[in-house]
């Protein structure tokens, strides 16, 4: 008897633990569609094809973001240019050369605070030691604040990845007489290489979206311009600009830009699933 | 030039006479591994205490003994493969042909090069097949194409695995089945003609039909390398080995030829062991 109420208490906190859960994940869920739902709902009428063809309006005239979309790939692909390697190099330092050490250790705390680190910050920071001292904005100063962002993510990805890769692959590698450089390089790169990817990836979702270092740095510009000592326009900021405005067509713009980049975002998480996806298999 | 040649047939040595079953090992066989007085630590526990052993030139010597006896350890004392670990550390000598390679001085992918290993489960690189043979090959020769694919076949033929995967070297090795996957890595090792193979329970992840092709190919490979075979397996040892060490608690209980060893050990804690009593 007694067991048959302890099995049915049991199923009750199952039943219960498992309602609790269900709820807070269709509470977050919830959110989460809403928000995608509105720049849905919002974005996709002001798609249009002058969205990429024109530049950013002045109040009253029609226009796109070509000139903010263009300086968005421009400033992110040079943050990723310069946070890649630097970022890899260092997780393969703190996997491979000071995994177990005590400056290993500090090093990858103080990475995971940059991680953390809010991104208003950043931009200050940089605002601080190069636009000031600079006289003006520029693209540079956005490049280089993005990829402070990247930085951290891609270091705790490469640490991360290349921590999986089994020790004995390592063994079997060094056992062949190959030095360890060479090792990394060629056998436990490849091993990690769609984990590395992924955190590359992901690390371009992260600032795609990202104002606040922007706005410190690269700030705005209404010209279609690649020159990297100039101000240059880009999405995130141009969304701040014209969602701020008081102008209905910026509105549109506006939702346009943000619909974009959430659908940007989407498509490399698929990607990077895909890769990591691929591989897995493979292996 | 001449390497080629040696590539395609790896030349055994000729004043090494003896008959090549293990019934017949003799004790005359040349030593090529000798350790005196080895000890070895993880951090501070001492797992190896004072190893005195020989290992004969082209023969197999088996270590066995129970999990944790110390017996992985010691083979992986010999390639110095320890040393990727801060904290284990190795005292005493090993001679290598009478040059002691625990000397900082000795280079350490020199080592590797002479003192190739398998690794107990296979660990095939994620590249093609062709790939994982070449790559240690790479690291030391410039050859040419055809030099490679010659010296590519031969070892993938040593370990016999050549007819299975000889249409497929372009493809992943992580697609081979385990018992092939072993036999590549054994190729990987023999590829850059060590002297001795150190093999530490090669065949444990295996079944049992992959199993034999390993130890009919651990008696093949004996004509041409010294090898060292780790196993938990005493039928195993008793089957492929020509000389057996017994280890127990990081000690060298008793070492002898194989048939003495199984037949008549003097200790009794070799005994018991052989015959079950515990481990």
């Amino acid at each position: 008897m007694n067991e048959l109420a302890q099995w049915r208490r049991r199923q009750l906190t199952d039943a219960l633990a498992r309602t609790l859960a269900t709820i807070a994940t269709l509470f977050g869920l919830f959110w989460l569609v809403w928000i995608l739902w509105t720049t849905l709902s919002k974005g996709l009428p002001a798609l249009k094809w002058a969205l990429f063809t024109q530049m950013t309006p002045p109040p009253g005239m029609d226009g796109g973001l070509l000139n903010a979309f263009l300086g968005s790939i421009i400033m992110s692909g040079l943050a990723i240019l310069m946070g890649t390697p630097i970022g890899i190099a260092a997780g393969t330092y703190l996997s491979e050369y000071a995994r177990h050490t005590k400056l290993g250790g500090t090093i990858r705390f103080v990475n995971d605070i940059l991680l953390s680190a809010p991104s208003i910050i950043i931009g200050l920071f940089v605002y601080e030691v190069m636009v000031r001292p600079m006289g003006h904005f520029s693209a540079l100063a956005g490049a280089i604040a993005l990829s402070f962002i990247v930085l951290p993510v891609v270091v705790r990805t490469t640490d991360e990845m290349l921590q999986l890769v089994p020790s004995t692959m390592r063994e079997a590698a060094l056992a062949l007489g190959v030095p360890q450089w060479k090792v990394v390089r060629q056998v436990l790169y490849r091993a990690a290489l769609a984990g590395i990817i992924t955190g590359v990836l992901l690390a371009l979702a992260r600032i795609s979206g990202e104002t606040a270092p922007l706005l410190f740095t690269a700030l705005n510009n209404q010209y279609l311009t690649t020159k990297l000592t100039e101000p240059m326009a880009n999405v995130p900021v141009v969304i701040f600009q014209y969602a701020m405005s008081p102008y209905e067509f910026w509105h549109a713009l506006a939702w346009a830009g943000a619909f974009v980049v959430t659908m940007f975002v989407l498509v490399l998480g698929l990607v990077s699933r895909g890769v990591l996806l691929r591989t897995s298999e493979y292996r | 030039m001449n390497d080629i040649v040696s590539t395609m047939e790896p030349t055994p040595l000729s004043h090494v006479t003896v008959g090549d079953t293990a019934v017949n090992a003799s004790t005359e066989a040349p030593v090529k591994i000798a350790t005196r007085g080895l000890n070895f630590f993880y951090g501070s526990a001492q797992s190896l205490k004072n190893i005195q052993l020989t290992v004969a030139e082209k023969r197999v010597t088996a270590l066995i003994g129970p999990s944790g006896c110390g017996k992985s350890t010691l083979v992986r004392v010999f390639n110095r493969i320890y040393a990727i670990y801060p904290k284990q550390r190795a005292e005493g000598e090993v001679l290598l042909d009478g040059v002691n390679v625990l000397d900082p001085r000795f280079s350490i992918n020199r080592l590797r090069t002479k003192v190739g290993m398998v690794f107990q489960k296979p660990v095939p690189f994620p590249m093609s097949i062709y790939d994982n043979v070449a790559y240690a090959i790479r690291h030391y020769e410039r050859l040419s194409k055809t030099e490679m694919d010659a010296r590519v076949e031969c070892a993938l033929r040593s370990a016999a695995i050549w007819e299975e995967v000889k249409d497929k070297l372009n493809h992943s090795a992580l697609g081979l089945s385990g018992g092939q996957q072993q036999r590549l890595c054994i190729a990987r090792a023999v590829a850059l003609k060590p002297e001795v193979l150190l093999l530490d329970e090669p065949t444990s992840a295996l079944d049992p039909i992959s199993t034999a092709k390993v130890e009919q190919l651990i008696d093949d490979l004996k004509a041409h390398y010294t090898l060292l075979i780790v196993t938990h397996n005493m039928q195993q040892a008793a089957r492929v080995s020509d000389f057996t060490g017994f280890m127990f608690l990081g000690e060298l209980v008793e070492f002898g030829m194989t048939k003495n060893i199984f037949t008549k050990p003097t200790k009794k804690q070799t005994e018991d062991y052989i015959t079950g009593r515990f481990g």
